[in-house]
């Protein structure tokens, strides 16, 4: 039982060093002072950061993917609500297939929904823009939206609505005093994981995508010029530190969430 | 009724084509202590949330302080509810959840501090203002939750089973200080409970509920002393049920012979031919050697024996029947505890009887 | 009829209706499109919109499109394989082994390199395993090997090895959450009743567990068979899957029409071994209960 338990520490190790190994050589290669990343290291500069700074192309795309991933943070956590409040508070019918049906994006291929939405856009005579990827990357995001908040609300005791509402509360100002600083630490996760997931998507992005490139869909680009490789090391770390920042944000609200309702902490994000 | 501050005219309630309140009329006094008493599922929860407004009624009229309520919703209704969970605010500090429904009150800050300070005194949670929610105990969140519904002064408490979820000792505690409370504010309290001996400890009245319906509306005692059908005898506390032949003024009961009866024994009329015949655990006793009495006597065998400490519980086989009777006795210095399979003598009383039609 | 359900249904309804339009807009229409672009065809630049099953011929006929499928199903296999067996002793360790209060840690720090910039890890991955990449050069400064391992790069090898550390995280989250939720007594009931610790582990954790194994394998695979960027970086002409062949035809071969019946190919492909999957998940929690 001894020897089993080290074992299986050992492996725990080993599979995080597996995991985290690619990650630690993007700072190496980031202040690495040579073109071609491979060992043995060259020696420690930060002009790869330098020229970080003075590419405007790099620019556009990061203001683009903020726009795109705040957009798509806000309304797939409201459509979330909305799915999440009546799948958890109402019965209605057809209430099993409606949320089964939008939550199949979690089961479709990311390429099928890029292409689908492609032909239909250009069907449509619609053309593309950061408003057509804003649009893919809600459609993607609702359904995990909706795994986060369904537990937040499932877990809110419909008697603190109905108590406050007996003590003269109007249904809306309950929702406003009652229930929403209660699902405040889900909508708050919700919001960040659809933000990440949408600063990070690439094929719809690709594929939808008008005039002005995601960063994605920049840095794609990018890795096809071997020179420009420690400039995308020096932008990989910065993302990478990015969003180890919003997670950790994330991760301390819901700690705080469950914190403030007395419950116990049972583990992740999912 | 002209003092009833609820009253329910033939009030039902479908929930699709579940049929959950099956025609209730009921009239709940001003200031008394009413208590909706049965198994789950009997409807009672739901009857207490259609006075509170959290249900509609299909049909029938409910009145509150002589006003129809089918318009007033349940935030405009002067009933307060303490939810079975309690529904503490978890994100708000003892004195916010107290102080919550006087949000809209056109009171001063001081006045709201004042009236939140001598409610959580009147539960007995003085100085716990600022406390978070979240840290109180079962039993400190149940004193909260009645601070907070009674800090409105509602003219109608209700109480959604406020004491299942504590133990036992508490439990009791609580029971003596809910009566205590309601004696001092002088407010109606409607109990939801399935607990038939809480219901019997606190209640003015108590309304027995079967399948959406009212099968008694009695004081504690007549409803122990005189159940109107063998449901609600068996329902409340113990009832020994013998099939008996009734003719007449005079009742033929199996395992104890003859005896004579009035129509006040048969609450819900004077059967005739076969019937059940209904004796508590303590309206029989049993005699030890060389003891002697007046009242009627019979004899059987001990089957099991339930020592409880104060109390012993018999199960008696009596001759000519098969169910076992269950006789309780107070446990006396210098009085052993029967063995089981002693046959023993029985002593009971005619008066102690109650007649059922069914058997 | 009672009032309440209603008024209830009303409420649920016109609440779900926001996401439920949004869907049906986003993605039933969009489906359906791509189904009726499969039975047109595609003449130079102009579409033919009368029905033909040419294009489902040619994909059912052509070898290349049976090599692709097949390859797509083989690496997305191997990968889900990998990920679980791999992943299942480490949601075993954090669940059985793990104090409660470092658990949340463990399981954020697993799900945090699942979060950063999928491009950027699969590229990194390209360059550890490249020809002169970190791994060869390191070896070869090393002196364990004279010449670069080429067996790792550019072939479907690599493209497993990559897509199985990128959806590691996937698969540990279900396996920890079935394990979670074994009540702990049934494990001492067990050794109570005479089993040791293999035998419980086999007679009661792993079947209780098998719910999150299966959840991980679908969750794992659905994105693998679908995915785009990895086969493109690392997997060379021998590890071009399914995903890359619908975006050859749609952007560059311009042939929209064979990319859709590609496209739902590989939907019928992937909704085929969900309802597998489903299935086998129903099983297991028939037996559970």
């Amino acid at each position: 039982m001894k020897l089993n338990l080290n074992w299986l520490k050992g492996y725990a190790v080993l599979y995080l060093v597996f995991l985290y190994a690619p990650i630690f050589l993007l700072p190496i290669f980031a202040f690495n002072d040579a073109t071609v990343i491979a060992f043995p290291l060259k020696g420690f500069t930060t002009r790869w950061f330098a020229d970080l700074t003075t590419t405007p192309a790099l620019h556009g795309a990061v203001l683009n993917s903020l726009f795109i991933a705040i957009s798509t943070a806000i309304l797939s956590t409201c459509l979330g609500i909305c799915a999440a409040r009546a799948g958890a508070r109402f019965s209605f019918p057809g209430k099993q297939g409606i949320i089964g049906f939008i939550m199949i994006p979690l089961v479709l291929p990311e390429i099928i929904v890029a292409v689908s939405l492609l032909v239909t856009l250009l069907q449509l005579g619609l053309s593309l823009s950061s408003w057509t990827v804003i649009l893919g990357h809600t459609l993607i995001c609702t359904p995990f939206s909706i795994a986060i908040l369904n537990s937040a609300f499932a877990t809110l005791d419909p008697s603190m609505e109905e108590a406050a509402y007996d003590l003269g509360e109007t249904k809306w100002s309950t929702f406003r005093l009652i229930t929403l600083p209660l699902v405040m630490p889900g909508i708050i996760s919700s919001f960040l994981i659809a933000f990440t997931i949408s600063l990070d998507e690439f094929i719809i992005a690709f594929f939808l995508t008008g005039a002005e490139p995601t960063l994605p869909v920049y840095l794609w680009g990018q890795l096809r010029f071997p020179a420009k490789l420690p400039i995308v090391m020096a932008l990989g770390t910065i993302l990478v530190a990015f969003s180890i920042l919003l997670l950790t944000l994330a991760e301390i609200f819901r700690r705080r969430g469950i914190a403030k309702a007395g419950g116990r902490d049972t583990g992740g994000f999912l | 009724m002209t003092d009833a501050i609820v009253s329910l005219t033939d009030v039902h309630k479908y929930y699709g084509t579940y049929h959950a309140l099956r025609g209730i009329t009921l009239d709940i006094r001003a200031g008394e202590f009413f208590s909706l008493l049965g198994p789950s599922g009997c409807g009672k929860t739901t009857l207490l949330r259609t006075i509170a407004g959290f249900e509609d009624v299909s049909s029938g009229t409910l009145l509150l302080d002589g006003k129809d309520m089918a318009r007033v919703a349940a935030n405009k209704r002067p009933t307060n509810m303490v939810f079975q969970s309690y529904a503490i605010f978890p994100h708000l500090s003892v004195a916010e959840n107290v102080g919550f429904g006087l949000r809209r009150s056109s009171m001063d800050s001081a006045a709201k501090a004042r009236a939140v300070d001598e409610a959580l005194e009147m539960v007995g949670l003085k100085g716990y203002g600022t406390r978070a929610a979240h840290a109180l105990s079962g039993g400190q969140r149940q004193r909260v939750a009645l601070a907070r519904a009674l800090i409105l002064k509602p003219k109608v408490l209700l109480l959604d089973e406020p004491l299942s979820a504590l133990d036992k000792k508490l439990r009791e505690q609580m029971q003596n200080e809910l009566r205590r409370l309601q004696r001092q504010v002088g407010i109606t309290f409607i109990l939801v409970t399935h607990d038939q001996e809480e219901a019997l400890i606190m209640s003015d009245r108590i309304a027995v509920m079967f399948e959406g319906e009212i099968a008694q509306l009695a004081s504690p005692q007549d409803l122990y002393r005189r159940p109107l059908t063998r449901r609600v005898g068996e329902f409340i506390g113990v009832m020994n049920v013998l099939p008996a032949t009734v003719s007449g003024q005079e009742a033929d009961i199996a395992g104890l012979g003859r005896a004579p009866v009035t129509p006040d024994q048969a609450p819900s009329g004077m059967p005739e031919g076969t019937a059940g015949a209904g004796i508590r655990p303590e309206s029989m006793s049993i005699l030890y050697d060389g003891e002697t009495t007046t009242r009627r006597t019979a004899s059987g065998e001990v089957v099991e024996v339930f020592y409880y400490g104060d109390m012993t519980y018999y199960d008696v086989v009596l001759p000519g029947t098969t169910k076992p009777m269950t006789i309780s006795m107070k446990n006396v210095a210098g009085r052993p505890v029967l063995d089981r399979g002693t046959t023993a003598r029985i002593a009971w009383d005619a008066e102690a009887l109650v007649l059922f039609g069914d058997t | 009829m009672g009032i309440r359900l209603d008024k209830e249904a009303r409420a649920g309804l016109t609440l779900i209706a926001p996401p439920f339009i949004f869907a049906i807009l986003l993605l039933a229409v969009p489906l359906t499109a791509i189904l009726m672009l499969s039975f047109f065809s595609q003449s130079y630049l102009t579409l033919d919109t009368t029905l033909t099953l040419d294009n489902y011929r040619t994909a059912l006929t052509e070898p290349l499109y049976r090599l692709l499928m097949l390859r797509s199903l083989a690496i997305s296999g191997c990968v889900t394989l990998a990920t679980v067996i791999l992943a299942f002793p480490i949601a075993y360790f954090v669940s059985f082994h793990v104090a409660p209060s470092k658990k949340s840690l463990w399981i954020f720090l697993i799900t945090i390199p699942f979060w950063t910039s999928y491009l950027i890890r699969v590229f990194l991955w390209k360059v550890i395993l490249g020809y002169n990449g970190v791994l060869n050069s390191s070896l070869q400064g090393l002196g364990i090997i004279d010449e670069p391992l080429t067996f790792i790069l550019y072939n479907a090898n690599a493209v497993v090895i990559t897509l199985a550390h990128a959806f590691a995280p996937f698969a540990i989250l279900p396996i920890f959450v079935a394990l979670e939720r074994i009540d702990r007594p049934l494990l001492e009931a067990s050794r109570d009743l005479g089993e040791g610790t293999v035998g419980t582990f086999l007679r009661v954790t792993l079947p209780l567990a098998m719910p999150g194994v299966v959840a991980a394998a679908l969750i794992v695979f659905i994105p693998t068979i679908g995915d785009y960027v990895t086969p493109q970086l690392v997997g060379g002409p021998s590890g071009l899957m399914i995903a890359n062949w619908i975006q050859t035809l749609f952007l560059g071969q311009n042939n929209a029409p064979m990319g859709a019946t590609t496209a739902v190919l590989a939907m019928l492909i992937v909704g085929v071994i969900a309802l597998v999957f489903v299935f086998l998940n129903r099983r297991f929690l028939r037996v559970r209960r």
